[in-house]
């Protein structure tokens, strides 16, 4: 119970200063709705970070006096990897790619050539075609890492921001889509 | 007795049969044509028997047998209409009952009644049970019209929270129902489509039957894998998180016709 205090109060210090005054994103009756509901499940839905209580207060589409700020601060979170290095190894990222605890991309883009895909994304079909300049590595890499600084609130998870993936392993996958010898490039893309 | 085991052979050939059906996969229609061809396969293979047929046998006899401490069957439990009423009952849940003091859905009640009713510790309700017994009530609701009300204070608030909660976004994944099911909705995640939970009355075909993976699902059932598959905690069995969520989405499925059990991919 304790600790549930903390983090409530936690949150809420945070909400503040993410523009939720007083909340911590969820009204006081669902946290405790929540909390009876399971011990895990109440504690995960009570961490609901600052931004992410942002998206569910304005139901995913953020009103522009609020979109600036989002951006610049999701943006300003971004890790890079420690060499600088922003393609990696396309044979390491692949294995990202098309695992479905890992980087799960293929379930919502086309384009692997080993893995049929949903169309929940749009189509990443020969994305080296965008060359490998450094503004569409940055590019790429930034919104794997973490896509709510250039699509606030969207449905593709938040890899490097959240923890999902290290800066390295993101790395990896911007190889996979942007190196001209990956298979993602070379291959066809499997179709159902 | 062996009018289930005539049941069971029949879902065994079925499963079988559906094996071959599903190994060939050709490029899909609509997820609701092909859930539609499906049925009519496995109806026409199991000479006019669908799986789903099996649990609701299974939970007729659950329902009517005596059973627990308290030697009773569930014929006496009130799902909302009275007790020993049944037909339609599951076109009304969830609902907000002052024996218990709670809203509750179909799962939720049946485990009430078998812990107040025929006196099982709560820890002796078996999921499996309250599964067949909610495919058993749902096929005595088929083609009633979905009608859920918020009569009562406690539905109100329960019905609020569940709205409220359906757009939370939490966890690793940023998951919330309705990136998925709002944003997204017709669009397939994998080869899984993504349902609009809100426009297209989809409660109506709750409890359901599976097919790509055999099981029998309620509601709740559907929920919580929901949150799994985000990586989340799911909320507990029978826990108000569930119930409210389920009480929101019944209200947005008002006026349509159920299809039970429904018959999903
Ligand atoms: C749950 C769905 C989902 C998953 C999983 C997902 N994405 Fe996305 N992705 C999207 C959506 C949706 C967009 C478009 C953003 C928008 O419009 O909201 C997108 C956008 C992108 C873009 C920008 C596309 C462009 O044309 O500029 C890239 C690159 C991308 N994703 C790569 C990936 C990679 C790599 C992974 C896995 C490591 C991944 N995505 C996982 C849904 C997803
Ligand atoms: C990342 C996407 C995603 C999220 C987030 C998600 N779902 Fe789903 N949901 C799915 C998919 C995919 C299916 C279909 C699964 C299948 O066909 O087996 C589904 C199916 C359903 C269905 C059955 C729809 C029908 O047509 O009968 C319901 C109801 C549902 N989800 C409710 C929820 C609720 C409530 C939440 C939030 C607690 C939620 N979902 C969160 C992806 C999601």
């Amino acid at each position: 119970m304790r600790r549930i205090h903390l983090l409530a109060t936690l949150a809420l210090l945070l909400g503040v200063a993410g523009g939720q005054p007083g909340r911590t994103g969820l009204s006081e009756d669902l946290a405790k709705l929540v909390r009876g509901s399971g011990s895990s499940y109440g504690e995960a839905i009570l961490k609901q970070t600052p931004d992410q209580a942002l998206c569910t207060a304005h139901k995913n589409r953020l009103p522009a006096d609020v979109v600036g700020q989002f951006i610049q601060e999701q943006r300003s979170a971004i890790k890079y990897p420690k060499d600088g290095r922003l393609m990696g190894d396309w044979k390491q990222g692949e294995a990202v790619f098309n695992t479905l605890a890992r980087g799960n991309c293929f379930s919502c883009h086309f384009g692997s050539p080993l893995n049929v895909s949903g169309n929940v994304g749009p189509s990443l079909e020969k994305y080296g075609q965008r060359g490998t300049s450094e503004a569409v590595q940055r590019y790429t890499y930034e919104v794997i890492y973490n896509p709510w600084a250039y699509f606030p609130c969207t449905v593709m998870y938040r890899f490097g921001h959240n923890g999902l993936l290290t800066p390295e392993e993101v790395a990896h996958v911007v190889a996979y889509l942007l190196d001209p010898a990956s298979d993602f490039n070379t291959k066809p893309a499997l179709r159902r | 007795m062996s009018r289930l085991w005539r049941f069971v052979a029949a879902g065994l050939a079925l499963l079988a049969l559906g094996v071959g059906v599903f190994a060939q996969d050709q490029p899909e229609p609509s997820p609701a044509e092909e859930a539609k061809k499906q049925r009519q396969q496995l109806l026409e293979q199991g000479g006019g028997i669908l799986p789903s047929d099996l649990y609701v046998a299974q939970g007729e006899e659950l329902f009517k047998a005596v059973r627990g401490p308290k030697g009773v069957s569930l014929e006496g439990c009130d799902f909302g209409r009275g007790a020993g009423q049944v037909e339609g009952v599951v076109a009304q849940l969830p609902r907000y009952f002052p024996d218990t003091g709670r809203v509750e859905d179909l799962d939720s009640r049946i485990r009430s009644c078998m812990i107040g009713l025929q006196g099982f510790k709560p820890e002796e309700v078996k999921r499996s049970e309250v599964i067949a017994i909610a495919f058993y009530l749902a096929s005595l609701s088929h083609e009633a019209t979905v009608d859920v009300r918020l009569a009562t204070p406690q539905e109100k608030r329960m019905y609020a929270l569940g709205e409220e909660l359906f757009w939370v976004r939490a966890g690793p994944r940023d998951m919330g129902c309705a990136t998925c099911h709002v944003t997204y909705r017709g669009k397939r995640s994998g080869v899984l489509p993504l349902s609009d939970v809100v426009g297209e009355k989809v409660a109506a075909h709750w409890p359901a039957y599976r097919y790509s993976n055999d099981s029998a699902l309620t509601m709740e059932d559907r929920i919580r894998t929901c949150y799994s598959n985000l990586g989340m905690p799911a909320p507990d069995y029978y826990s108000d998180a569930v119930i409210a969520l389920g009480l929101w989405l019944a209200v947005q499925s008002n006026g349509a016709k159920m299809d039970l059990p429904g018959f999903i991919r």
